[in-house]
């Protein structure tokens, strides 16, 4: 089921209006230590802090059956790198593009919390996150200390994708990040804002039994995404079926 | 001072107006002289006592958080726990005050009427889990030791009561070992008691004699205190040399801390 291809084609303009820096990374490349079991960065230690609550911040988790929609690996930055960053509160952009197979109706939302829970279970060492997927904002400090011993955002990647190829499901990860200014992730943030309604429609629609698609919050992504069109068409063939 | 990586909890309580918040200030300031150390303060108390008395104005607080939360349930907006947790986290540490090596979180006063345990219960889990991330927690509590349960954690390492020298004091300090003990109000794995606003040796002896728990150390009666708490004054500025600063130090040293 292709629920962003529209999204998809934005952010591929987004990116090509940008001139960001891309990078392919050489899978399992690049490795940063886990934290010692303590994942709170105070601001004393912090190098750099990536959309701080009052900045702008957007951060989502996009996925799609096409092969060909995702360069594994791919990474592109707008905006600049964290040790050029030193000693600065930026703004941050975040998509995740996934390349996955074997998604359906009924295992899409429950895999898209799999993946989603991967970025807090990451526990990278002088890394702290704190994200809220419902606002899709991610939160992030880099510690003085990763900083110094070369933290950057290919090795956030390179953690981030190592963890979701994990998933047997999953086969290709491309990342885009952009700290370049408030007005870009801004952008982004309008670009992607119904990603997040899209998912939570996706799960209304499995939860509720009968939904009432004109009192539905998100009655207008139902119709303008043609999978979920054409899941809550099914929906209702099948419920009117069941009774009669 | 010997530390190991565990977290260690303090928790402040005793009747009303004995000077636990001019306590916990001190003892927050003298804490807080320790670079290597992270230290989470939470101040428990619905006036927000402890954050005055550091000079830190609250913008946010943990019942502000909870409020939110309750109204959206209310709104039937839609609520995922995992996600919910993960909000929470976000919202929780957005509420901290941090100062150098030392952050705030203020807990504040609720609003809602009706029962939400389920929330409250994963606020706690929340702060619990934030609190992990310190060396040392300070909570500075009601006068209850059940709110300290309700509403911040079940698990304390040091439970610490403080009274003046009054029966009524006294008489509270029982209570709350009653309730701690008994009750099970509260876990904890040492209880003692700081004397507050003594005025002579004999109070102490008087009281240590039919004491419900250890003495940890005792206060005189402070004029220079009694100023700070007058004109409101931040007790990051108390004299590290003046007698109750070393009395406190004292007190958290025989706590190893």
């Amino acid at each position: 089921m292709e629920l962003f291809e529209r999204a998809i084609g934005d952010i591929r303009v987004y990116m090509e209006k940008r001139r960001g820096i891309a990078s392919v990374q050489k899978a399992g490349g690049l490795f940063w230590p886990k934290s010692e079991g303590r994942n709170v960065v105070l601001a004393e230690d912090t190098a750099v802090e990536l959309g701080n609550p009052r900045q702008e911040s957007v951060s989502c988790l996009i996925w799609t059956q096409q092969a060909q929609n995702v360069t594994d690996g791919k990474m592109t930055l707008i905006g600049p790198d964290i040790r050029r960053s030193e000693g600065q509160s930026l703004p941050f952009g975040k998509v995740v593009l996934v390349g996955v197979s074997g998604f359906n109706e009924e295992n899409a939302y429950e895999r898209y919390k799999e993946m989603e829970a991967v970025r807090y279970s990451l526990d990278l060492k002088g890394y702290m996150i704190r994200a809220v997927s419902q606002y899709q904002r991610e939160w992030s400090r880099i510690s003085k200390d990763a900083v110094k011993d070369g933290f950057s955002f290919e090795m956030m990647a390179a953690s981030l994708r190592r963890e979701y190829l994990k998933k047997d499901y999953v086969h290709a990860v491309e990342f885009l990040f952009v700290t370049s200014s408030g007005e870009d992730v801004r952008e982004l943030r309008d670009i992607t804002k119904n990603v997040g309604r899209t998912i939570n429609a996706l799960d209304k629609m499995l939860k509720e039994i009968d939904p009432d698609c004109d009192e539905c919050e998100y009655n207008d992504v139902c119709s303008e995404v043609g999978e979920l069109k054409g899941m809550r068409r099914s929906r209702k063939e099948k419920n009117s079926n069941a009774h009669g | 001072m010997p530390m190991d990586k565990k977290t260690k909890t303090i928790a402040l309580c005793g009747k009303g107006g004995v000077g636990k918040t001019s306590v916990a200030a001190l003892m927050m300031k003298i804490l807080a002289r320790r670079k290597d150390l992270k230290i989470l303060a939470i101040d428990a108390d619905p006036a927000v006592g402890l954050c005055t008395a550091l000079g830190v104005e609250v913008k946010k607080t943990v019942d502000d958080i909870r409020n939110d939360l309750i109204r959206s349930i209310q709104k039937g907006e839609h609520q995922d726990k995992a996600a919910t947790l993960n909000m929470l986290d976000y919202e929780l540490f957005d509420t901290l005050t941090e100062r150098g090596n030392v952050c705030l979180l203020a807990i504040g006063r609720p609003e809602s009427e009706g029962c939400f345990c389920k929330v409250n219960s994963l606020l706690k889990d929340i702060i619990q889990d934030l609190a992990k991330n310190f060396d040392v927690v300070l909570i500075d509590g009601e006068a209850g030791v059940e709110q300290i349960n309700r509403r911040v954690m079940k698990t304390v390492d040091h439970l610490v009561v403080v009274s003046d020298t009054s029966a009524k004091g006294v008489n509270v300090a029982k209570t709350i070992k009653h309730l701690a003990e008994d009750n099970k109000a509260v876990n904890y794995q040492s209880m003692g008691m700081i004397l507050n606003r003594v005025r002579d040796g004999s109070e102490v002896q008087n009281i240590q004699n039919n004491a419900p728990m250890d003495v940890l150390g005792w206060l005189m009666e402070d004029e220079l205190i009694r100023e700070f708490d007058f004109h409101g004054k931040s007790f990051v500025d108390f004299p590290d040399t003046a007698p109750a600063c070393r009395t406190v130090e004292g007190i958290l040293g025989a706590l190893r801390l």
